[in-house]
């Protein structure tokens, strides 16, 4: 099978296409791919504002994966959303987006849509709902890349079917002809993996893409992304609750609570040194196959904050077992070790390695 | 898990505290489009039933002749009289008692009956539901008007009647629609979790299902009195249901559009309180859907 | 998280390995499809021939993906629906066979909880007439009386009757409703609980909060728990033996230290190569560990042993012969003809009768229809 995978030097196209293809080291020397800065995302509603992300920063490069680590109402979501330009009118996004330098942020939707797909692309949690259910899922492939691309309707079908052996869907002609209601999960979730690869984007944003899926299948998928990524030269966010998964296949991970950075360090570097308090409440809570039955796991009470009224300074500390009331302001995200942000006045010091 | 975009933007509830805006009362939950409507509607009802009681209008009957035609702003007839010499504020507001009449009757009458029938035949399943819904089926698929017609026909003139034959097609889609709903709402796992907590089914309906059913109940109602006003007002036109000299606005239509010319008034007053009416209604309704399909 | 206060203030000896509480015997549960013209569309084989049971006192954890029938199992082993042939023994009486007022006594000490917070509350309902149901429902007790026992509930599960008790779900939190559900289920003092999927729409830490909650439970009021999940770790870590189940069948079934430690089954091994570690140190799972292909429909599921068409040891037998559930260590039971052995190479599954289980068949059954 392998044989017939088509890499980058078989897919054809228009000149235009291939000189896309080719760009392993293209982008400006020294600029990051993506570039975050102090992003603030404020949804107004009837009885107040939600305050979704509050000052976020990261950057990424080609060819790395980083992986945003939170539960529900962390940001990470809005956040990925705020990069696609993808957010509802409610919405106020103050702050720095910049994609190879240009700034994204007050572009108006006509300069984001060319982006959108082509440059950057995203791919959502539940596959069965980001698929028309009416629409032959190789026409869906088929539309995505003529969105961008000059292509007439049989150069699209067959791009499309190129695209979809790329994902690894078997038989890819037939299932070309096929509804999303007749796929599995795992197929939707290639198939939608294929649309959003349509025009070969520098940057992809995976939204809980493996959540709705099998462990098994899960396995399958990762490698999938992880084997494209490398064919494409793509960055790749990777979100996600599952610290598993950011340990497996991320080189950096940013820890979110309640829209701010917490924590932010290479891979290794941060599960080796685990040094903010909720970060280690992540882990300890995540379940281990190495855990003896009938165990108490460690825990820390309380809920998420409420978005509409955080509380002023740190805003863990309601929950947090290390907090005390130097925590009444809020610590600021710093790079107290190389490559390891965090924002905290009490965090974990080394104590032999942890788990 | 990644929250879908609408739970972001519902804030979590902190460790006791309630979520705002909820639970705190009815009066935080009053807006305008559902205040103005239903403002009007009390206006117009509560002019029509107590009207009569406390301001000095005269009988919508028995009128002198010799007062006939009447225009709007006479001395002791604000709006007029009609040619045979009746005062016809009076004859809307006693003719708006009957629309109402008609129209909240007929629609309580679906609402129970058919809510019942829709309800049990969704929830027992199998022969009850086949049977209860070929017969609503067979209602339904009769031209409205014709079958109201038929019955008032069949049936005679007065106002009683005219509820009785605007029922026959009232509790069919009240049924449908209770059907629908409960079929829907048996699927939910709070359903199992009741019927696993030993709850039977006298208490499973009345307790669980009918709750949770009612508010689409209520607003289907409320854009049914409408409709109910506007037939009862085409069969009065038609010459069945009430009969002159007893007013009700579709009957006050027909005569004056013997006189359109002369006197407009005559069809216009009726038609637009008809207007208003309905139109109150069907605000009212959309406004407690949306209120009610959100929470 | 402080312990909530008991309910007869004494903790309870946890016997491991006792009698069966509850027992399936060859559970067989079908639905059929109607297609678009109304006729037979089809026939869902969601459980097919399932026998297993979860002993006093311990907690029988069932893992299994999508497709596997675990959440159907769980259904049927209620009633809700009746399974289409087999017996499910509950203290020893055969639910199958009772109806009405006798059905609901005799499953008053087994109760369930489920995988939506939200979806398994009435939304019109309170908090305190959602607890109280239950006993309102068996005529427990007098309006006081039930108060009581509602507020001592809630109290136990961690939730404040005076700021809960008059609250309705969606003025709560995912966790604080599975909370109140389990309130709920405890209310007739059941000795087992079903959980199904009861954590697995909570976030990580809310999730270990109610981890916690199960098992502070356990140990106080000597609860058994019949644990179902997709997920092997998170069943593992609460769970004293396991049963694995693959398009409504079980796999393998053994104690949790041994399945982890020594697998038997082809699809109990890919499940747990699959599983990514927070630990960048282990290696991440690989595309020639985890399983290939798609989960096969269960409306036309593999002749044989259902697990073939994805199983890297499948052979010609397999095709044939369904393999039958036996032991192949104490307690330890496989379905499979090539298990792996502690040595990794292929072993054929020695013969004789099942031991734990009455009336099983000691050869196996042939292949499925």
């Amino acid at each position: 099978m392998s044989a017939e995978q088509p890499t980058l030097a078989t897919l054809g196209g228009s000149p235009s296409s291939t000189s896309k293809l080719d760009r392993r080291g293209a982008s400006p020397e020294g600029v990051p791919l993506l570039e975050v800065q102090d992003l603030h995302v404020r949804f107004h509603r009837e009885g107040g504002q939600v305050l979704a992300v509050n000052g976020l920063s990261y950057r990424i490069s080609a060819g790395t994966t980083l992986a945003i680590i939170g539960e529900s109402g962390s940001g990470k979501t809005v956040s990925a959303r705020a990069v696609m330009g993808l957010l509802p009118e409610t919405a106020t996004v103050a702050g720095s987006i910049r994609f190879e330098g240009q700034e994204l942020v007050g572009l108006p939707e006509e300069e984001l849509r060319r982006r959108r797909g082509s440059d950057v692309a995203m791919i959502f949690q539940d596959p069965s709902r980001s698929l028309n259910p009416t629409m032959r899922v190789g026409v869906q492939v088929a539309e995505a890349i003529r969105a961008h691309l000059p292509l007439g309707r049989r150069e699209a079908r067959e791009r499309a079917i190129e695209l979809l052996r790329m994902v690894r869907l078997p038989s890819p002609e037939r299932r070309y002809l096929q509804y999303p209601h007749q796929l599995s999960g795992g197929m939707r979730q290639r198939v939608m993996i294929a649309i959003a690869l349509a025009c070969y984007p520098k940057l992809l944003i995976a939204d809980e893409p493996t959540t709705a899926l099998d462990v098994t299948t899960q396995a399958q998928i990762m490698e999938l992304l992880l084997e494209l990524q490398g064919q494409l030269a793509m960055g790749l966010i990777l979100i996600s609750h599952d610290l598993g998964l950011a340990a497996s296949y991320a080189d950096e991970v940013i820890v979110m609570y309640a829209g701010q950075v917490v924590e932010r360090a290479p891979t290794r570097e941060l599960f080796a040194h685990v040094r903010m308090p909720y970060t280690r409440a992540l882990l300890d809570a995540v379940p281990r196959l190495e855990r003896p039955a009938h165990s108490l796991l460690p825990i820390v009470e309380g809920q998420p904050p409420d978005l509409s009224r955080l509380p002023i300074g740190c805003p863990f500390a309601p929950r947090c077992p290390r907090a005390d009331d130097a925590c009444r302001q809020a610590p600021p995200l710093e790079e107290h070790e190389p490559g390891h942000w965090w924002a905290c006045w009490h965090p974990h010091r080394d104590d032999g390695g942890e788990r | 898990m990644a929250a879908p975009l609408r739970e972001i933007l519902v804030p979590s509830v902190a460790e006791g505290g309630a979520i705002e805006g909820v639970g705190i009362g009815w009066a935080r939950r009053l807006s305008l489009d559902i205040v103005i409507p239903a403002a009007v509607l009390i206006l117009i009802a509560g002019g029509c039933f107590l009207g009569p009681l406390i301001l000095p209008i005269p009988k919508p009957v028995g009128g002198n002749i010799l007062s006939a035609n009447l225009p709007p702003f006479s001395p002791g007839h604000i709006l007029g009289t009609n040619p045979v010499g009746n005062d016809i504020l009076s004859q809307i507001l006693y003719g708006g008692r009957v629309s109402f009449e008609v129209g909240i009757g007929t629609n309580l009458i679906g609402l129970v009956v058919g809510g019942l029938l829709g309800t049990v035949a969704a929830y027992r399943g199998g022969v009850m539901d086949a049977i209860i819904m070929r017969i609503l089926d067979v209602l339904i698929a009769f031209p409205s008007l014709v079958l109201a017609l038929a019955i008032a026909e069949g049936l005679g003139p007065g106002e009683l009647n005219v509820i009785w034959a605007l029922s026959f097609f009232t509790v069919p889609a009240f049924a449908r629609i209770a059907r629908a709903a409960t079929l829907r709402l048996r699927e939910q796992t709070f359903m199992l979790a009741a019927q696993l907590a030993g709850t039977r089914s006298w208490r499973m309906l009345f307790r669980h299902i009918a709750p949770n059913i009612l508010p689409q109940l209520v607003t289907f109602g409320l854009l049914g009195v409408g409709v109910a006003i506007i037939l009862e007002g085409a069969l009065s036109f038609l010459g069945l249901g009430v009969r002159p000299p007893n007013p009700s606005w579709g009957n006050m239509i027909a005569l004056g559009q013997q006189t359109l010319t002369a006197q407009p008034q005559l069809v216009l007053i009726p038609s637009i309180f008809v207007f208003v009416t309905v139109l109150a209604l069907n605000l009212l309704g959309d406004a407690l859907r949306i209120r009610w399909a959100v929470s | 998280m402080t312990a909530p206060p008991t309910t007869n203030g004494s903790r309870v000896e946890m016997p491991s390995g006792g009698e069966a509480l509850l027992e399936a015997r060859h559970v067989v549960q079908e639905f059929e499809l109607r297609n678009f013209g109304g006729g037979r569309g089809g026939v869902v084989h969601a459980v097919s021939d399932v026998s297993l049971e979860v002993r006093a006192g311990e907690t029988l954890g069932l893992v299994g993906e999508t497709g596997s029938g675990k959440s159907t199992l769980a259904r049927t082993l209620l009633q809700a629906p009746r399974p289409k042939s087999g017996e499910v023994l509950f203290r020893g009486v055969d639910l199958v066979k009772l109806r009405g007022r006798k059905l609901l006594e005799a499953r008053r000490h087994l109760q369930m909880v489920f995988q939506d917070p939200f979806g398994s509350l009435d939304p019109k309902w309170r908090v305190s007439e959602i607890v109280e149901e239950p006993l309102v429902a068996y005529g427990v007790g007098r309006r006081a009386e039930r108060r009581r026992r509602v507020d001592e509930l809630l109290d136990l599960v961690g939730l404040d009757p005076r700021r809960f008790g008059s609250r309705r779900p969606r003025e709560l939190s995912g966790g604080q409703c599975q909370r109140v559900a389990i309130a709920r289920a405890l209310t007739l003092n059941p000795a087992l609980i079903i959980c199904d999927e009861a954590v697995s729409s909570l976030d990580v830490l809310i999730q270990a909060q109610v981890l916690n909650l199960f098992e502070q439970l356990r140990r106080e009021l000597g609860l058994s728990y019949l644990f179902i999940a997709h997920d092997l770790a998170l069943v593992k870590q609460v769970s004293d033996r396991v049963a694995v189940m693959y398009l409504g069948k079980l796999c393998e079934v053994g104690p949790a230290e041994s399945i982890y430690r020594e697998p038997l089954h082809p699809y109990t091994v890919a499940l747990l190569a699959s599983i990514p570690r927070p630990d960048p140190a282990v290696r991440r799972p690989q595309a020639a560990d985890a399983i290939k292909g798609e989960p096969p429909s269960p409306i036309d599921p593999p002749s044989g042993c259902r697990f073939r068409t994805r199983c890297p040891r499948a052979e010609e037998r397999c095709a044939i012969e369904e393999p039958p559930l036996r032991p192949l260590r104490p307690d330890h039971l496989v379905a499979c003809h090539f298990p792996l052995s502690q040595a990794g190479d292929r072993a054929s599954v020695a013969a004789g009768p099942r031991g734990a289980l009455p009336d099983q068949p000691s050869e196996g059954s042939g292949p499925t229809p």
